[in-house]
């Protein structure tokens, strides 16, 4: 039952990272991307990494997909207005490169989970924690542990606003 | 630590003293704040601490490299004057904070202990690097200078961050002590260790992450158009702190996680560094522009410096610090004197950055004639000069390294130091020899300083290099 979750999330967010991948148009890739996430969402959650799929439908589909479309939305759109439409249009460039990449990592990947064995190396490294709710883990661990990086992630969104702030402004 | 600290609120500081409208207060006031952070660094010494639940470490290895970084930090802040004095830039106090941020987010990575403040700090530099690559807005290269340095930092922060994914997966710890012990222990039989391959998939990934920010050879494709883009400032920024940094956090993790598996790593990064070498010099001698040859010239370096990490003998430390330091003032002073005289002599209404803009500096302007040429000498490696002592002891340190392997990189680091003279001789020959005219230059008070510290440093450290080297 569980592998037939995990297949149907895993074969949602293929099938539709690969239609962002494939479609020309900016508005579809940008709805496609919600399945997407969706779907790793799932994974996620069958993982039981309950808060980060939580987290993941919150952040990333409830607030920078909505972005996105707005983006798509208020970005000047031209080119396409005459024949009534005004989809964004885009075109797949070096298909042979990227494909060549793509090929490259995914071997990689794929030879280093093959060969790795990973849960026996996890038996050997990882205590085995009985499954329960994340939540109040993460924030133990966030407030006591993890404080420092916690905290400093205030200055690289510090220096993000700052950036995004200043190169929107318009030049005097 | 303090520093880190320090800077993060002296960054806020310097955005309300923007409020201000005497430009000069801000520069003063923000060198300030880099001395401070420098006095916080430096009174940590002889003091291991860890902070934070194991989050940092200082020692003296990353006070050292903490306080080569924010030694150019406050040398880059010094000769940042011209840019945002004019009507366009008016945000002078928005640069020196993110400046700010981007040298605690590179203290940050030289004193990690933790795979967690490695990345939050080299995401705050390169995030911080890629508004001030873009900050000259006006200016089509600067903006694509930036995006394309936004787009590839980004995968390259990803793949490091897989990396890092992977690396804890093998070893069951983000902690590098940790990952050390681990490694350590199932290094016998390493073809029976399961992790094996995932480690080894993970080293590569981090690699590949660490060797785009110091811009090695197959990762350097954004280094001459990111470079040659920027504002020559923040060209002198990236190619001084940001290379230190990183050079560093590889130093780092290679010497306390990884040195039991050196056979992994070692290979890989022999070739790379080879690569570098190449690549970076070869290329550096067609090129017409100074500031694209000395991007190139900055890959070049960072091939040097992946000599040191490489040897591993215990002069490593001084080695690789030295050479840190000696390249560190050689390229600010290089970049300044570049700055000055573009600015200067524009053309099409751009400052002109090619070599032929330099023709005939000497005439009227001895001083920076002087100072570009000790610099260029420094970079060339040539006796008498920092420069040269930091490549003789990276040499010696290779040398003293017993594989076999290692000869065959000194002979292309030989090789190519002296295709370097070469090109590093186009400018002086352009200052001293070639007919040109350039007007006197009037410099304020604050570059003379800077200029002056720099190169006095640079000859300094080339007659008694034992003053600092001791030290390391």
């Amino acid at each position: 039952m569980i592998q037939l979750v995990f297949i149907a999330f895993a074969l949602l967010s293929v099938v539709s990272a690969l239609v962002v991948l494939l479609t020309n148009n900016v508005l579809y890739a940008a709805f496609s991307l919600l399945v997407t996430f969706l779907g790793m969402a799932g994974l996620y959650v069958i993982v039981g990494a309950d808060f980060l799929g939580v987290a993941q439908i919150l952040v990333y589909i409830g607030g920078i997909l909505v972005l996105l479309i707005f983006g798509v939305m208020l970005t000047n759109q031209k080119g396409t207005k005459s024949q009534g439409r005004n989809d964004i249009l885009t075109e797949n460039t070096n298909r042979v490169i990227g494909l060549v990449v793509a090929a490259g990592m995914f071997g990689l990947l794929y030879f280093v989970f093959s060969k790795g064995h990973f849960a026996e190396v996890q038996a050997s490294l990882f205590t085995d924690t009985p499954l329960k709710a994340t939540t109040q883990t993460i924030g133990l661990q966030l407030m006591t542990d993890f404080v420092l990086p916690f905290e400093v992630s205030g200055v690289l969104l510090m220096a993000a606003l700052l950036g995004a702030a200043y190169l929107s402004t318009k030049q005097k | 630590m303090n520093a880190i600290i320090a800077l993060s609120l002296s960054g806020i500081a310097s955005l309300f003293l923007g409020f201000s409208t005497n430009r000069k207060n801000l520069l003063i006031t923000t060198l300030l704040f880099v001395l401070v952070a420098l006095g916080l660094n430096l009174a940590d010494w002889n003091h291991e601490y860890f902070w934070f639940n194991n989050m940092l470490k200082t020692d003296n290895l990353s006070i050292n490299f903490s306080s080569v970084i924010l030694l150019s930090t406050a040398l880059v802040v010094a000769i940042s004057r011209s840019f945002g004095d004019d009507e366009e830039h008016t945000h002078p106090a928005e640069y020196y904070a993110i400046m700010l941020f981007a040298a605690a987010g590179a203290l940050m990575m030289v004193t990690y202990e933790n795979m967690i403040m490695l990345f939050v700090g080299l995401e705050i530099l390169s995030v911080s690097m890629y508004i001030l690559t873009g900050s000259d807005k006006r200016n089509l290269r600067s903006n694509e200078a930036a995006l394309k340095y936004f787009l590839m930092g980004a995968f390259a922060t990803g793949i490091l961050l897989f990396g890092v994914a992977l690396v804890y997966g093998a070893t069951g710890s983000f902690n590098i002590h940790g990952i050390g012990e681990v490694v350590s222990r199932t290094k016998k039989g390493m073809e029976l260790f399961e992790g094996g391959v995932i480690l080894y998939a993970g080293i590569i990934l981090i690699f590949i992450g660490l060797l785009f920010k110091v811009s090695a050879a197959p990762f350097h494709f954004w280094t001459p158009d990111v470079y040659e883009g920027a504002p020559t400032i923040f060209t002198t920024f990236m190619s001084t702190v940001v290379k230190t940094a990183g050079v560093a956090a590889m130093y780092r993790l290679l010497s306390i996680s990884f040195p039991a598996v050196y056979g992994l790593w070692g290979n890989p990064l022999v070739w790379i560094t080879c690569l570098t070498l190449i690549v970076g010099n070869i290329t550096a001698v067609y090129q017409q522009s100074f500031k694209r040859m000395l991007a190139y010239s900055s890959i070049s370096h960072a091939g040097y410096l992946l000599i040191t990490i490489l040897a591993k003998t215990p002069n490593t430390n001084g080695s690789i610090l030295f050479y840190s330091l000696a390249y560190s003032i050689a390229t600010i002073s290089a970049f300044a004197v570049l700055m000055i005289v573009s600015e200067n002599k524009p053309k099409d209404g751009k400052p002109d950055e090619s070599f032929e803009a330099l023709n005939g500096l000497s005439v009227n302007n001895p001083f920076l004639a002087f100072v570009l040429t000790v610099s260029m000498l420094s970079l060339a490696g040539i006796p008498l000069t920092a420069g040269f002592f930091g490549k003789f002891f990276i040499f010696t340190d290779a040398f003293s390294n017993v594989s076999p392997l290692f000869k065959n990189i000194l002979v292309v680091a030989i090789l190519m130091s002296a295709v370097g003279v070469y090109y590093y001789f186009k400018p002086i020959i352009a200052v001293y020899m070639k007919k040109g005219e350039i007007a006197e230059i009037q410099l304020p008070l604050i570059y003379k300083i800077t200029l002056i510290i720099t190169t006095a440093l640079t000859i300094i450290l080339g007659i008694a290099p034992d003053l600092v080297k001791n030290m390391f």
